[in-house]
């Protein structure tokens, strides 16, 4: 009888051989797959439940935060106090979706270094801090709540700098959305829906969508005009109700289907303040694709620019491109056709003007400090590149000032203030047009220079203009901003 | 081994369930409190008192018995504390209860030894089948002991009465019942069973008759499959049933034709009853559809991957996450929270633990001693096989508890009254 009890203790002892070879396999050799797949909720967690720094902006209002669970004093919740007015900035940490945005870009710095990796350990033994940093941003709490509500729901983008820094002042884009919805647990559904919502509220509108600039692009075609020599504010201008494009039957007219002065001839300035089409499409055409290209290129065209979230690069199209086409030459001259510029581009073209043709590095986060208050790391202004010389950027912030004074732009007055900008109404060809309103003030020392764009005309519709949608929401912002910074 | 060293192998385990269990503590952030010394207490008071009962009532039984599986229960004591401190608070009451029932036991027994039980065992066959239908009560009826369902399988009997409520699987003591029956039945039938006339060629089968008994267990465990939908158990009875009978007549064909009747078994479940086929699928491929029903076999996984080498310490892994990780699932736990070192520490701890099982029916003369202590052997080593196999995706998971490990009072008093059995029968056999 011992026999086959001897044969089913040995069966087990073979069973229990399998387990050991098992084991080993689940722990040792297929373990770092387990241990690192997307889906265990350790490598989840690890990322999520950790204290995060602060995200605040520059006036201390508190934009990110991370407070303990009040069930699992180890687990800390991350919120957003400020929801949609951020969400584009900020960005969520999300247990199913990750990082976002500054939560993103700034992961390294937020985050808790108390994860026991090896490098972490290394970094603790030399010294340095494991506790989460906090960041505190350029923004401005009250001028980006007064920038959100001037828009409106309707969709589109405010930028506002600080021009002789580079700071941002605030940074809209509308639609928006919740970031705490990212957090809780209907993400998944909430993230779905907001995929397939044809507004597009992920959307950052300030620095990941392009639109055609419209007349806002004349400052860019004026400056160009300046330096090369080519012409002054008081140059003289052909003034016909529409100009025919070279090699074509198209014309290009003035937006009010007039002519721009006494329909003979016009000085450059009275056809900035009006925005006359004709004329700068003709003044394109004379100055070539080259100057203009090389100008643009100036403003921030077709160059990346530094920032802390990415941004979409504005395209002025290569000299190529016009070499056998010079109706685009001129219609791209008035900020149509193929020329594309995102919100902050065209902040950053009004801000050079405000700057004496400087434009200095546009930045979002001004310090990182550790939890004791001290600095870790200070954001210093830094120069960008040479938009324009100071007198040219001195003429057209004369032209600029005239436009509001007394132009297309005049719903952008504040009294007392002498503010300059520029209006612009670009066709889509498909749809109203998108608005906008680029400007700087106070013009003697401009402390604020800003673009207002509302996407397809916002609420307007088929009859908005960038003076009569755009430039009321930036007199809404500059009223604020030099009320309260005087 | 003599007893006194026995004795401070006890001490030793319960001192690693108490320094364990302050690991814990101190991985949650608090002090050092009163649950280490209630733990230490408790252990002692159990193990040590099972350990007095036998010195008294079973002087020569095995010394290695009782350390074995208090190294176990040790351990698996820390993991369901770990998880979940309510639970261990009864798991300790549980552990109390388990261990004064094996002391009762031997008590009981002091003087007559086993044979009450190799002579009455048509009322254990009775009692054990009982015990094994007795979920299948009615939920709804008057009498205050009801049978209900647990996770879909209906294994659980409840006794309520007023504010008292008793939760008991009542297959888990059915499991030595039917042990004791099986060995006392096939000691006497044995030679009829073996003696196989029937020619059939070159072979000889034994009488159909002779077969009966064996149709009536594969029925009786697909009864328990089919209506209590309990995978685990079933399998248990069946093999338990035919390793016995294998071990009695030392003739494969019963292992032969277990094997068939289980295969036949296995694919009718699998056809036709969609909680087995959950299983395999789950088993099969558990990220193809980790959502539902390879979610708990992923999270095991996660948990032994993410444990290592060497695990993450006690207290600092995520075993919380695996559903089950009290019951079914501590071995997961264990694998994250202690590594490998843990895990394969844990499996050669059980696997000495039968080896010893085995050694004492190996040993015992007697024929009816020598069944019972290898079924028991058998039924201990097949059950942590099958459910650690489950476990770590070896075989599909069959829902059992770990033995001394798991939290469950069914389990633990089941598992001290084998552990009992065994120190009985291994001292009547020295004496």
């Amino acid at each position: 009888m011992n026999q086959p009890l001897r044969r089913l203790a040995a069966a087990l002892f073979v069973a229990f051989a399998l387990l050991i070879l098992d084991v080993t396999y689940l722990q040792v050799i297929a373990g770092p797959r387990y241990r690192d797949d997307d889906r265990n909720p350790r490598v989840v967690a690890s990322r999520t439940g950790k204290e995060r720094g602060l995200i605040l902006s520059s006036d201390e209002q508190v934009l990110a935060q991370s407070t303990a669970d009040p069930d699992n004093p180890q687990r800390f919740n991350r919120s957003y106090p400020e929801g949609e007015l951020y969400a584009h900035l900020v960005g969520f940490s999300s247990l199913n979706f990750g990082d976002e945005a500054l939560e993103l870009v700034y992961a390294d710095d937020l985050r808790s270094k108390r994860d026991l990796t090896v490098s972490d350990l290394l970094s603790a033994l030399l010294g340095g801090d494991l506790r989460p940093k906090s960041i505190q941003l350029t923004i401005d709490h009250a001028l980006q709540q007064v920038a959100f509500t001037a828009l409106g729901d309707q969709p589109g983008s405010v930028v506002a700098i600080r021009p002789h820094t580079g700071e941002v002042l605030a940074m809209v884009s509308r639609p928006s959305y919740d970031p705490n919805l990212f957090l809780g647990s209907e993400a998944i559904e909430v993230r779905q829906d907001l995929l397939v919502d044809p507004a597009e509220p992920l959307a950052n509108r300030s620095t990941n969508r392009t639109y055609p600039p419209g007349s806002t692009f004349k400052v860019v075609v004026t400056a160009a005009a300046i330096e090369s020599g080519a012409a002054g504010p008081d140059t003289l201008f052909p003034d016909p109700l529409e100009l025919e494009l070279p090699g074509t039957t198209e014309v290009i007219r003035n937006f009010d289907e007039q002519v721009c002065g006494n329909g003979s001839e016009v000085t450059l300035q009275t056809a900035f303040r009006r925005s006359c089409n004709t004329v700068f499409a003709s003044l394109g055409l004379e100055l070539g694709a080259d100057v203009l290209s090389l100008q643009a290129e100036a403003f921030g065209f077709n160059q990346e620019i530094p920032f802390e979230i990415p941004v979409l690069t504005s395209v002025f199209p290569p000299p190529s491109a016009f070499a056998n086409d010079l109706p685009a030459l001129a219609q791209s001259a008035i900020g149509q056709r193929d020329v594309r510029a995102t919100p902050l581009e065209m902040a950053l073209v009004a801000s050079a003007i405000a700057n004496d043709g400087i434009i200095m590095e546009p930045t979002l986060v001004s310090r990182i400090f550790d939890p004791d208050g001290r600095v870790v790391s200070l954001n210093e202004p830094e120069l960008l590149q040479r938009a324009v010389s100071p007198s040219t950027a001195a003429v057209i912030s004369d032209l600029m000032e005239r436009v509001v004074a007394s132009g297309t732009g005049t719903r952008a007055t504040v009294p007392n203030v002498r503010v300059a900008g520029k209006t612009g109404t670009a066709e889509t060809g498909v749809g109203p047009p998108h608005v906008w309103f680029i400007g700087f003030a106070p013009v003697e020392q401009p402390t604020i220079a800003l673009a207002v764009l509302v996407e397809s005309g916002g609420e307007a519709g088929e009859n908005a203009t960038g003076g009569s949608v755009a430039a009321p929401i930036a007199q809404e912002i500059l009223a604020y901003w030099v009320q309260s910074n005087g | 081994m003599t007893r006194n060293a026995e004795a401070a192998l006890l001490v030793g385990a319960a001192a690693v369930a108490a320094f364990g269990v302050a690991l814990v503590n101190l991985a949650r952030g608090d002090g050092i409190d009163a649950q280490v010394a209630l733990t230490f207490v408790v252990m002692l008071t159990s193990f040590g008192g099972f350990h007095l009962a036998v010195r008294q009532w079973s002087p020569e039984a095995s010394p290695f018995l009782l350390p074995l599986a208090a190294i176990i229960t040790a351990v698996g004591f820390v993991e369901v504390y770990r998880l979940d401190q309510g639970r261990a608070s009864l798991q300790r009451w549980w552990l109390l209860i388990a261990a004064l029932l094996a002391v009762a036991l031997l008590f009981t027994v002091r003087q007559t030894g086993l044979a009450p039980l190799r002579r009455y065992r048509y009322v254990l066959l009775l009692a054990g089948l009982l015990l094994l239908l007795l979920p299948l009560l009615p939920t709804d009826w008057a009498f205050p002991l009801r049978g209900f369902e647990q996770n879909g399988s209906r294994l659980w009997i409840r006794l309520e009465i007023g504010p008292l409520r008793l939760q008991f699987q009542p297959g888990e003591i059915a499991k030595l019942i039917l042990a004791a029956f099986l060995a006392s039945y096939l000691s006497e039938r044995q030679a009829v069973l073996a003696a196989h006339t029937r020619p059939l060629g070159r072979y000889r089968l034994p009488e159909l008759r002779q077969l009966a008994p064996l149709v009536i267990a594969w029925a009786a465990s697909f009864v328990v499959l089919v209506y209590q939908r309990d995978l685990g158990a079933s399998l248990l009875l069946f093999a338990l049933f035919i390793a016995m009978l294998y071990a009695a007549t030392g003739r494969a064909v019963y292992l032969a034709s277990g094997g068939v009747l289980f295969g036949a078994g296995a694919v009718i479940a699998w056809s036709s009853l969609s909680h087995v086929q959950r299983r395999v699928t789950a088993w099969l491929d558990p990220f193809a559809d980790f959502i539902d029903t390879g979610y708990q076999i992923a999270q095991s996984l996660f948990a032994f991957g993410s444990g290592s080498l060497s695990g993450s310490g006690l207290g600092l892994g995520a075993p919380d996450r695996i559903p089950n990780a009290t019951t079914d699932f501590i071995f997961a736990a264990v694998g994250e929270e202690l590594g490998l070192a843990g895990s394969v520490g844990i499996i050669a701890t059980f696997g000495l633990l039968v080896a010893v099982g085995f050694g004492i029916s190996l040993r015992s003369r007697d024929t009816f001693r020598k069944l019972l202590a290898g079924g028991l052997a058998f039924v201990l080593g097949l059950q942590t096989f099958l459910i650690l196999a489950g476990v770590m995706r070896l075989l599909p998971l069959t829902g059992i508890t770990l033995p001394f490990m798991s939290y469950g009072g069914s389990s633990l008093v089941a598992n001290f009254l084998l552990l009992a059995l065994l120190a009985r029968i291994s001292h009547e056999e020295r004496a």
